[in-house]
């Protein structure tokens, strides 16, 4: 479907590529699509001065645009609580130990803890913008009481402030509870359900880990109620794809039967049991079998019904907004992850990492912090520099970053590719005339 | 030539579009209306409208002056506002408008002041349509027939004076008697860049709109309501519920009705009430959460339940084909009698108003109603053909001996009569149980919803149900229609005779119409795909003149009744209820 036409610059400045809508250009600051004339094309390609020079022109900030040279401490905006240490389910995957993160956290989290995290995000957050407040673990529901004193808490003091508090979770599902379920319906929850796909490719990969049989079953029937009767929750299923079987579109249609709106998926990097990563051979196949199903939500969207993979539609929204940054994620930026002892860390993935603490409740180490921060920076990383998906990668998951390889970032920059084309076409053949 | 390519770049992400953006312009904000704001892209209606009214356009048709039209007398009457005093002293002042009128204008703003009124009593200009004319607004009727034909009312006139053609207005004054001619040209309500005029103030265009939107269900005749929030409804059942079929029950009341009791009917009539009091304007901006929801025409007081569907099933396979086949009968037998009572009334065109109105709505309501028959036809043989054994099936074309009369259980003959008083009585008969487990369709329904029926046949028989719910009503309807007039004067006449067997044109009709079976049991035969090609012809072979169309047209015209004979062939022969 696509072309490209590669540049020869060190930091790439451009991004030509072809798509059903016709000739395109990708300013990669700032992350600006362009369609160009056929004929324009040519000369721009013919040229690499002309196209260097177009470059350097859309690639200045516009009026509210922050450079992206620079280092920004944001105020937290969304923590997550690890509010449990243990797990029913033994995935071999787990990057959290099943909550115990290596025996960094051995006990689930207590009242005080959360609620002085609570405190601290309400006391430091934006108040003109969304709060969240996420619950992780191990299995959060483990411990549900918790959970629900938080919500209720941070709703009340959320309200008192005059303040957004939202919520999220990531369950496996089979501990839900009718008053669970309640608890989401009645508030502002982001639901990511753990399942990696029909009844027998989840039981594989996700046991019980009392070896019994029946993980699918129980959290099919955990969260029945809640996609029948979502209330406020906004559900979503996520699937881990390991090598033995990266049949996405399977595992996609499989859990769409179960009713969830939208599923997203992840390739397994890293991760205690290296037999189900992906290894270099396995990107293109992983990459081959992502654009497979998102050709069928590509035909979807064509049609007037929305997308169900979670990755194909945010990418779409991204490219449409112009997403850039040089962070990955907000990892010690906007969001923090508190364990259950109460340290802050920049991501749920690396609680107990010495390199990812960043303080407690009680307040952030800010020279840590900005540490942090200038080592993760985009322009810090020696082989994103010279690629031109570096503002929309940023490089990936700092927790991954050792694992990133050359077929690894090719994954990347062909997923890209296949978003950006797909983007175009599905913008029209030439919107809204000259609308410069 | 870098200059160039950066000229043809076209924006088409937001970030893209963000690039080139005048910086100054990027955080100002835009004053001024939306452009869905402009005429041209709104919803405007005089009822009063949705985003503009257009009532308040008119009022300023004449030169410096507002002409109120006050509908609450006759046809309307129109009475000066006010007066644009300043606009007069500037047209004065540049020698656009002489002073003889410019006093004549000051003379009508100071009476206005001192609490006397100025009505228009003579306009004349080019009414478009009408043509120029000169008439005193009072002696407009409400209708308007003919060549030299008035409009029907003063506001029909202002609104189809043409633009800039000279107007005059004779202004009479009360209670002090007085004449003030005036002349000038039909005002333009926009200016040469499709804006509105001047002289109109901000906001009015808007002033007079609905007030969305409680107080529209009481404002609006519009029918346009969601059908949860309908003009009218069956009224909220009581507890405990009232005798299944009292009818009391069972009419359409005003949805809006003053009195809210619930133990006793309100008093309501068939077709919806003016007679009903409904809540005032101003109440109903408070009280309208006292609006009951409506679901299945019904306002409903408690939870809704779905209705429990208990018809027995039949007891088995067998019993079912039978029953389908006989209701593929039915449908043909009513499709014959409504064509007979629809070809019995008078051709509608030169009869006069409203018997006009009525036999047009009442035709063609019978035809689509035989024609919906035709359909059911088609569906009930699509549900046997799935029901049926592969290479068992043989399309049902017979037609029923008898179908079901008035009463719950019972059956009378096929009669293809005249659309009489007594037959229209049948026909609301026939189709009142439509939806009923006692109906035609009721255990069908059942059975497949027991064993045999795949969901999209069961929605398929749901679907004839319905229609036969709406085949009901209409009928509830064209009874009222032709039950204003005497039969005399809507059929054809009074002792419409079927024609002698020998009647050329009555051969041809059977000719035709044993044809179009003959046709349709082929692609029944195939089904679809391979079917596709004979259904297609039998359905373009009942319009037109050549069509059974023309064939229905030649009896009627004898003046004879249309009658299908009964017909030898098996296939097509009568068939009795199992």
């Amino acid at each position: 479907m696509t072309t490209v036409i590669e540049t020869q610059h060190l930091s790439p400045m451009t991004h030509r590529f072809r798509s059903g809508a016709g000739e395109h250009l990708l300013v990669v600051p700032f992350s600006r699509v362009f369609d160009l004339s056929a004929d324009d094309a040519a000369t721009l390609d013919a040229d690499p001065d002309a196209l260097g020079a177009v470059a350097a022109s859309c690639a200045e900030a516009a009026p509210g645009e922050a450079a992206l040279d620079q280092i920004v401490e944001p105020n937290p905006q969304s923590i997550s609580l690890n509010v449990s240490s243990s797990c029913n389910l033994g995935c071999a995957y787990c990057y959290a130990a099943r909550g115990s993160f290596g025996g960094t956290q051995s006990a689930p989290m207590t009242w005080p803890v959360a609620r002085a995290a609570i405190d601290r995000l309400l006391a430091v957050a934006q108040s003109d913008r969304p709060i969240t407040v996420g619950f992780l673990g191990g299995e959060p529901f483990a411990n549900r009481n918790l959970i629900h004193e938080s919500v209720g808490y941070a709703s009340a003091e959320g309200h008192r402030l005059g303040l957004d508090v939202r919520f999220s979770v990531t369950t496996n599902g089979t501990l839900l509870r009718p008053a669970d379920l309640d608890l989401m319906r009645s508030h502002p929850f982001a639901v990511t359900v753990s399942l990696d796909g029909a009844a027998d490719v989840n039981d594989a990969q996700r046991p019980m880990r009392n070896g019994r049989p029946g993980a699918w079953e129980r959290a099919t029937r955990g969260v029945a109620g809640l996609l029948a009767d979502p209330g406020q929750a906004k559900l979503a299923a996520r699937a881990t794809v390991t090598r033995q079987d990266m049949d996405v579109s399977a595992r996609l249609e499989a859990l769409i039967q179960l009713g969830f709106p939208e599923v997203g998926v992840a390739p397994l990097r890293t991760g205690p049991d290296a037999t189900a990563e992906l290894q270099e051979e396995d990107w293109a196949v992983y990459l081959q079998e992502l654009i497979r199903a998102s050709d069928v939500e590509l035909l979807r969207l064509k049609r007037g019904l929305p997308a169900r993979l979670t990755n194909f539609a945010v990418a779409l929204k991204q490219l449409h907004r112009g997403a850039c940054s040089p962070y990955p994620c907000g990892a010690g930026g906007g969001y923090f992850s508190v364990a259950a002892g109460g340290r802050w860390y920049a991501c749920h993935r690396a609680v107990g990492d010495p390199a990812f603490e960043m303080g407690s409740s009680d307040g952030l180490d800010t020279d840590r912090r900005r540490r942090f921060l200038e080592a993760r920076h985009v322009h810090a990383q020696t082989d994103c520099r010279t690629c031109w998906a570096r503002y929309l990668c940023s490089g990936g998951c700092h927790q991954e970053a050792e694992s990133r390889t050359a077929a690894s970032c090719d994954f990347v920059r062909g997923w890209l590719e296949f978003c950006l084309a797909a983007y175009c076409e599905l913008s029209g053949p030439l919107p809204g005339g000259d609308r410069r | 030539m870098t200059g160039d390519v950066r000229s043809k770049l076209l924006p088409r992400n937001v970030a893209a579009l963000r690039r080139f953006q005048d910086p100054a312009a990027a955080p100002r904000e835009v004053t001024g209306n939306p452009v869905m704001t402009r005429l041209e892209s709104g919803i405007g209606n005089c009822f009063p409208g949705l985003e503009c009214d257009l009532r308040n356009l008119e009022r300023r048709f004449f030169p410096f002056l507002e002409i109120e039209i006050d509908f609450s007398v006759a046809q309307g009457v129109m009475q000066v506002g006010a007066v644009d005093l300043p606009g007069v002293e500037d047209a004065a002042s540049k020698g656009d408008l002489s002073a003889a009128d410019a006093a004549s204008y000051r003379t009508i703003a100071q009476d206005l002041r001192n609490g006397a009124n100025w009505v228009v009593g003579n306009i004349a200009g080019d009414f478009g349509p009408f043509k120029q004319q000169s008439f005193n607004p009072d002696a407009l009727t409400g209708l308007s027939f003919g060549d030299q034909r008035l409009p029907p009312e003063p506001w029909a006139a202002v609104r189809t004076l043409v633009e800039g053609k000279p107007v005059t207005l004779a202004l009479v004054r009360s209670p002090a008697p007085g004449t003030i001619m005036l002349a000038g040209p039909r005002a333009r309500y926009l200016d040469d860049t499709g804006a509105l005029a001047r002289m109109f103030q901000p906001g009015e265009l808007t002033q007079s709109l609905c007030s969305p939107w409680t107080h529209d269900f009481r404002d609006c005749a519009c029918f346009y309501w969601a059908s949860n929030h309908p003009d009218i409804a069956l009224p909220p059942l009581p507890t405990p519920p009232p005798a299944v079929g009292d009818p009391r029950w069972d009419l359409a009341t005003s949805w809006e009705r003053a009195d809210r009791s619930v133990a006793s009917p309100p008093v309501a009539r068939q077709t919806g009430s003016q007679a009903v009091a409904e809540i005032a304007h101003h109440a109903i901006n408070r009280d309208w959460q006292l609006l009951n929801f409506v679901l299945e025409r019904r306002e409903r007081l408690s939870d809704y339940m779905f209705g429990e569907f208990n018809a027995s099933p039949l007891p088995d396979r067998a019993t079912l084909l039978a029953q389908l086949r006989y209701a593929a009968g039915v449908e043909i037998a009513a499709m014959q009698e409504y064509l007979t009572a629809a070809w019995s009334l008078r051709p509608a065109e030169g009869q006069p108003e409203p018997l006009l109105g009525d036999l047009k709505a009442a035709f063609h309501e019978l035809l689509r109603i035989a024609i919906g028959e035709m359909r059911h036809v088609r569906v009930v043989n699509d549900v046997l053909s799935g029901l049926s054994t592969p290479g068992s099936f043989t399309p049902a074309l017979a037609v029923a001996a008898e179908v079901p009369g008035t009463k719950v259980g019972t059956v009378r003959p096929v009669l293809l009569r005249a659309a009489t008083q007594a037959a229209i009585d049948d026909f609301v008969g026939l189709e009142a149980p439509s939806q009923s487990v006692d109906g035609l369709y009721g255990r069908i329904l059942a059975t497949l919803q027991k064993t045999p029926g795949t969901e999209e046949q069961q929605q398929t028989v749901r679907t004839v149900m319905a229609e036969g719910e709406d085949h009901w009503e209409t009928f509830l309807a064209i009874k009222e229609w032709l039950g204003r007039h005497r039969e005399a004067h809507y059929l054809r006449d009074v002792n419409l005779q079927p024609p002698p067997q020998d009647n050329a044109t009555h051969q041809e009709l059977q000719r035709r119409y044993v044809g179009l079976l003959d046709r349709l049991y082929s692609g029944y035969q195939q089904g679809i795909p391979n079917g596709a090609p004979d259904i297609n012809t039998a359905r373009s072979s009942m319009l037109g003149a050549a069509g059974l169309q023309g064939a229905l047209d030649a009896v009627a015209a004898g003046p004879f009744l249309v009658v299908f004979d009964p017909i030898a062939d098996p296939r097509f022969a009568a068939i009795h209820r199992p």
